[in-house]
């Protein structure tokens, strides 16, 4: 499995980004991505041979990080490790910032003036 | 935003403080306004953006601080200093560039706002402070790409 550059800038026009501002808002380098990019698969070898011996396909033994539970599961054991790191610290808290983290900041900002006043911003 | 972003266009040095800087980092708290803090008042700048917002700058008296008038703008408060930190150079150290839709605007950073709210020491304040340090806590123990890096942090 390896990554559809083809793939990547249709979801970037879909959401009216280029390449570069995904890369600087997701916090990836360009180096990284496209070393990444030029791989013939992204999967580690050791997983290959692993399926290869059950003789399964690789996804048969992955977890799709991105479903609603499998995001909240990864999100609690995030904040009990850094609760455990910073005894004292609130876990609500903790885990509110975590889940506004994964929010854009102006959707951040907007979440805080809303509770704060109502308001909608454009 | 378009206040926001037509103080960009205009080059207009000013930086988003308080709560609504720490909501931008992530932090969750509930806020009334923006805080924005300038660099220098009164600035040509300001005044041609206000212009075009049909907005007003009202300058400071004994009693009150300097405001903005208009529609829409109302929900941004002027700071003139920030209690317990250094003047805006000194502080502009301390800022991250923050994407807000297509600009990007300076945001003085989670660390430096605890130490102001600290340093001011009002009631509403200190009820804050624990929900501050927490999420900073939160944003330098996550894993993934977390705060972007400091101005000063970026130069070294």
């Amino acid at each position: 499995m390896r990554i559809s550059l083809d793939k990547v800038e249709h979801e970037c026009r879909r959401r009216d980004l280029s390449i570069g501002e995904l890369l600087h808002e997701s916090g990836v380098s360009r180096n990284a991505f496209y070393s990444l990019a030029r791989k013939d698969s992204v999967v580690p070898r050791s997983l290959i041979r692993i399926a290869e011996r059950l003789d399964v396909s690789v996804r048969a033994l992955l977890e799709d990080a991105g479903t609603p539970v499998a995001r909240l599961k990864s999100l609690a054991a995030e904040a009990e490790r850094i609760s455990k790191r910073y005894p004292g610290a609130d876990r609500d808290n903790i885990r509110h910032t975590l889940l506004l983290l994964n929010e854009k900041p102006v959707e951040r900002l907007r979440r805080a003036l809303r509770r704060g006043r109502f308001i909608d911003i454009r | 935003m378009e206040f926001l972003k037509e103080l960009v266009r205009e080059k207009v040095e000013f930086m988003i403080v308080g709560l609504s800087a720490a909501a931008l980092q992530g932090a969750p708290v509930v806020t009334q306004d923006i805080d924005l803090w300038f660099r220098a008042l009164p600035d040509p700048g300001l005044e041609r953006v206000l212009k075009k917002v049909h907005g007003a700058y009202v300058p400071p008296t004994a009693r009150t601080a300097p405001m903005l008038a208009g529609k829409g703008i109302e929900l941004f408060d002027i700071v003139l200093r920030m209690d317990g930190l250094g003047d805006f150079d000194d502080e502009k150290r301390h800022a991250m560039k923050v994407p807000l839709g297509r600009i990007k605007v300076l945001v003085l950073s989670l660390s430096r706002i605890i130490a102001s709210k600290k340093a001011a020491g009002r009631e509403k304040d200190r009820i804050v402070l624990n929900v501050l340090t927490d999420a900073l806590k939160a944003v330098r123990g996550h894993e993934r790409p977390g705060p972007r890096k400091t101005l000063r942090q970026r130069k070294r």
